[in-house]
């Protein structure tokens, strides 16, 4: 059975920890936050407050026999590169890492990181894939959170003002603008349309079928708009 | 029989004119059970479908537009804009 070492309990690592120990596999989680090591106790096989540069205490514990060794630490981006390459010589198979950017992802390749990983830019990635629908017509991400999406309003919204729908109370969800085509006659009497984009519009601006709306917000709650 | 035809025209015009697309294809619809031959039909259809962000439809309506009349030149603009969107 896999066995898998998850160091640095931070929101990534702890989120692997508990998933892996859901799927019944052995999990061993290290931090040198006691808090954070304790809010695993009992979920994972065993969860053990130490310093996670300490190569010594790490050999003690046998680290060398899992198959996995799981690196997210968070913050001190030398630390992870430390424990990366103490991981290595001390001959662990499988060396995950977390990376922060690009330059933390090449020193890790150096000193021998088996897979290097960026969940944040990943999660972007994957939220950009379920937002791939034709109703989404554009996507910028603003951080691992808040992103601008552009989109077809739903149907539902048709012929309701902005405070009537309540995107902010109900999803905190900012209405950036609303791109509109205007139908009008031209001079030989058929119908024609020209685009206008109402920026910042307010509460008493209603839309209307086919409306674009450019909406800024985190990703969880554009999801919700999305499926609406 | 024509006469009809020119008001279901006219009425999906309205219907556009008044941001009602749906009212729109009804008739729409309608007149083209009278006269499929009328490239100002497919044009509307375009044209509506454009205006709901149904970009497929509204291609294949304006090219349907434009095999009846190739100088349809608001059906030519639409469909260029279209496709190089």
């Amino acid at each position: 059975m896999n066995q898998f070492a998850v160091i640095g309990l931070g929101r990534f690592g702890s989120s692997i920890a508990r998933a892996l120990s859901e799927k019944n596999f052995e999990v061993l989680a290290i931090d040198r936050d006691e808090e954070r090591v304790k809010e695993l106790e009992g979920i994972v096989s065993q969860a053990i407050v130490m310093d996670v540069t300490d190569e010594k205490g790490l050999k003690e514990l046998g680290i060398v026999d899992f198959d996995t060794a799981i690196v997210s630490i968070g913050e001190n981006i030398e630390d992870s590169i430390l424990v990366t390459l103490i991981l290595k010589e001390l001959g662990v198979k499988q060396v995950v890492v977390k990376a922060h950017n690009e330059l933390h992802s090449k020193i890790l390749q150096k000193v021998g990181a088996d897979r290097i990983v960026f969940p944040e830019r990943e999660m972007g990635e994957r939220l950009a894939e379920s937002l791939a629908s034709p109703k989404i017509f554009d996507f910028i991400e603003l951080s691992s959170e808040y992103g601008i999406i552009e989109m077809v309003a739903p149907k539902k919204f048709n012929d309701k003002t902005l405070s009537q729908l309540k995107l902010r109370e109900k999803f905190s969800i900012s209405v950036i603008a609303i791109k509109r085509k205007v139908p009008y006659t031209k001079p030989d009497g058929s119908p024609d349309f020209k685009e206008e984009i109402i920026i910042g519009p307010g509460g008493a601006d209603e839309l209307t079928p086919g409306d674009i709306l450019v909406l800024l917000g985190r990703y969880k709650d554009l999801e919700k708009i999305e499926k609406l | 029989m024509n006469g009809k035809f020119e008001d279901l025209l006219e009425l999906s015009e309205f219907y556009i004119l008044s941001q009602k697309f749906e009212e729109a294809v009804k008739v729409l619809k309608k007149a083209e059970k009278i006269n499929k031959k009328d490239s100002r039909l497919y044009y509307n259809f375009g044209i509506v479908y454009e205006a709901l962000n149904e970009k497929d439809k509204a291609i294949n309506f304006f090219r349907a537009a434009l095999s009846l009349d190739p100088d349809f030149k608001a059906a030519q603009e639409h469909l260029k804009r279209l496709i190089e969107e």
